[in-house]
């Protein structure tokens, strides 16, 4: 079969449930699996993905498999560093999968996942420099400079939830207080209005009935249902988590100046309610608003399957160049040994940022080695 | 062979130098900065330029503003203390000039100095932060400067730290360098003085004055390497205002390295140990991820010169205007 026509595999691994997908290679999802997540050990995390896999193969023919999983993955996207929800640390994840299926894989942070799909196939294809940023439960972030990742040195760059918005405010599981996830997440929807609920306010009565009375039961997805349906006061809860998504991306365009934010996750579904109250804290706030050219700001659009859809994309993109360097191995190592000893650091950053363009290459120096087995670098 | 030079164009003077493919400065010379004046800024920085490349073969002129400059790095389309508006400053000076120009950020230009030949040498991802009286940032990603989709990037000391803080320049509130500059700490430093404190009157009689308003950062920073626990203090402030705006920083890039130079830099450890302490204290999920390391910049006032100067050696990537 031709490469351009493979299929892979694409594994979003959450808190709760394993989401797994065939994938073209234009990011149509031909065939569906979910399981729950083993979250104890990580051995049945990999059994899951493993049993997966093989019933997924037994009716695809697959090249690659590609893992979204959130938490810190290192640079090398071998290795889970750490894993919020799950017992991962340190886990070896990629290495020991590939042993028991024999298939190349990928695994990558989630939201970084999810945003690749979306440059590929969503709301910010053709963008050179596009920021993502995931709202769900917590924050995700990633951020891709010409279709390139930037997972910076230890593999862990784009974790924008953690930065600190509000000094000395709500407490996070990442050990701080007043992180932007605390502020503008589905978290933080749900938390204002059962708050509200729980201040006994009449203004709450409709969210108190749809929850049935019980402030506990509120969910985001039920603000922003009542809030479509015209409800002033969940209007308002997805009015302030707008403003402060507004507010956080603001800073980030002060540090990043991409040309389009995609706003995807659960949260997102909300669309204007959520996004016009945004883009009006952005304007407001935004440095230098006036005297420079601003970003967009879009909703992602391919829902919750882009961080699957874009692991399988990934996965392929691996497989893919893993398979063209191979082939040109023998041929190229003296020459390129020889070219490296005579190039400076510099030249060399130059020349791997010309030849840059699927967001492959590896992020840190181990992963140079790694990669340098194969003959490295693909060339300018 | 391989000359270029570097232009450092300041609210009050533009330095210049004839820098070599390693980073040493030959030649050296400046000139006052007529801030009024739109031509008379270009023409200053093309006299200075020009007295350097005579009698030399120079390649290019590296600018290094600060503003905002466009992303083909030729247009400063905004400056905070000149009187620059959609200037196309590179044209211009490469007009008289007949030679190839770059205008960059002065941030990123300090920040590509250091990246190039001093305190981030050794790695691919760096941030950098020069502390004069704003913060400037500068960042580096794969041995690639961050410019950005419009080249108004890594303006690091315009991201928000204190919802509805203090005013800014800019036209926001709350920006870390309203709080962590040589600014904030000549603020806090004088409103300490003006609110009768015993040990800001101290501070005061160190630094040899009476009047508040004739405190400068340079005074701070020496009456604190004496021992005065006022000044020692305002320091320590500053420093943690400093490593925690850097740990929120480190969550976006996740760089090997954390530079902080400029001209309150000069404080050395009495500013350090205290970033340090904050920066440790506030990365998230600190106990279950690699730290950067973090030091202080090696090129002093020259970063921004030098890395102007390389970067005129250099094809401008990512060009779009
Ligand atoms: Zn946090
Ligand atoms: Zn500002």
């Amino acid at each position: 079969m031709a490469l351009t026509q493979a299929l892979t595999i694409g594994i979003d691994i959450g808190g709760t449930k394993v989401a797994a997908g065939v994938v073209d290679p234009e990011g149509n999802i031909l065939d569906r699996l979910r399981r729950d997540t083993p979250t104890k050990d990580p051995k049945e995390t990999e059994d899951a993905i493993a049993e997966i896999v093989r019933d997924l193969e037994s009716r695809h023919d697959v090249i690659a498999v590609g893992i979204g999983a959130a938490g810190f993955v290192d640079g090398t996207r071998s290795s889970v560093l750490f894993a919020p929800h799950l017992a991962w640390r340190h886990e070896p994840l990629r290495d020991a999968v590939e042993r028991r299926l024999g298939l190349p894989v990928v695994v990558e942070n989630d939201a970084n996942a999810a945003a690749w799909s979306e440059w590929r196939f969503g709301g910010g294809q053709g963008e050179s420099h596009l920021v993502c940023v995931t709202l769900g439960t917590g924050i995700g972030g990633a951020i891709l400079n010409d279709g390139s990742l930037q997972r910076g040195k230890f593999g862990i760059a784009g974790e924008f939830g953690h930065m600190q918005v509000v000094p000395g405010g709500h407490r996070c599981e990442c050990g701080n207080r007043g992180c932007w996830e605390q502020y503008a997440s589905g978290n933080a929807l749900t938390r204002e209005a059962r708050e509200l609920a729980l201040s006994g306010s009449p203004v709450a009565h409709n969210l108190l009935r749809a929850a049935e009375g019980d402030p506990r039961q509120i969910n985001g997805p039920m603000v922003t249902e009542l809030a479509k349906d015209g409800d002033p006061v969940a209007v308002e809860l997805l009015e302030d988590v707008g403003r402060w998504l507004g507010i956080g991306l603001a800073n980030l365009a002060a540090a990043l100046d991409p040309g389009t934010f995609v706003i995807g996750g659960g949260v997102s579904d909300a669309g204007e309610l959520l996004l016009a109250p945004a883009r009006e804290a952005f304007k407001r706030t935004l440095t230098g608003r006036g005297f420079r050219p601003e970003a967009r700001i879009v909703r992602a659009v391919l829902g919750p399957e882009a961080g699957m859809v874009g692991a399988a994309d990934l996965a392929r993109e691996e497989a893919t160049w893993l398979r063209r360097v191979r082939v040109k191995t023998t041929a190229v190592t003296a020459k390129t040994a020889a070219a490296r000893n005579r190039t400076t650091r510099l030249e060399r950053a130059a020349r791997k940022s010309a030849g840059r363009r699927t967001g492959m290459r590896a992020a840190t120096p181990e992963a140079d080695l790694h990669h340098a087995d194969l003959n490295g670098e693909p060339e300018a | 062979m391989g000359l270029t030079i570097g232009i450092d164009v300041g609210g009050t003077k533009i330095a210049a130098g004839l820098v070599g493919p390693d980073g040493t400065i030959g030649a050296r010379t400046h000139r006052d900065t007529p801030a009024n004046s739109v031509d008379e800024t270009a023409a200053a920085i093309c006299d200075a330029a020009a007295e350097l490349i005579a009698g030399h073969e120079v390649q290019a002129v590296g600018i290094g503003a600060a503003g905002f400059v466009s992303a083909d790095r030729s247009t400063v389309l905004f400056a905070p203390n000149l009187a620059w508006r959609d200037e196309p400053l590179g044209a211009r000076v490469a007009e008289t000039l007949k030679i190839p120009v770059v205008v960059e950020n002065d941030a990123n230009a300090a920040a590509w100095g250091e990246f190039a030949f001093g305190a981030a040498k050794d790695v691919e991802h760096m941030v950098c932060i020069t502390v004069g009286t704003g913060i400037g940032g500068g960042v580096v990603i794969d041995g690639e400067l961050l410019r950005g989709e419009h080249g108004v990037g890594a303006e690091l000391g315009h991201m928000r730290v204190v919802p509805g803080g203090h005013r800014c320049g800019c036209g926001a509130r709350g920006c870390w360098e309203q709080y962590a500059s040589g600014r904030a700490l000549v603020r806090e430093g004088r409103a300490q003085a003006e609110s009768g404190s015993l040990a800001a009157a101290q501070m005061l009689s160190v630094c040899g004055i009476t009047d508040p308003a004739e405190l400068t950062g340079p005074m701070i920073t020496e009456a604190a390497a004496a021992g005065d626990p006022c000044a020692v203090e305002l320091l320590d402030d500053l420093g943690r205002w400093l490593g925690e705006g850097l740990a929120s920083i480190v969550t976006l890039f996740d760089p090997s390295v954390v530079v902080i130079g400029g001209g309150v830099s000069a404080a050395k450890e009495l500013l350090l140990k205290s970033a340090q302490v904050a920066f440790e204290r506030n990365l998230p999920a600190k106990a279950n991820r690699p730290h950067p390391s973090f030091g202080l910049a090696e090129l002093g006032n020259d970063a921004g010169l030098i890395g102007a100067a390389d970067l005129a050696r250099r094809p401008v990537t990512a060009a779009r205007a």
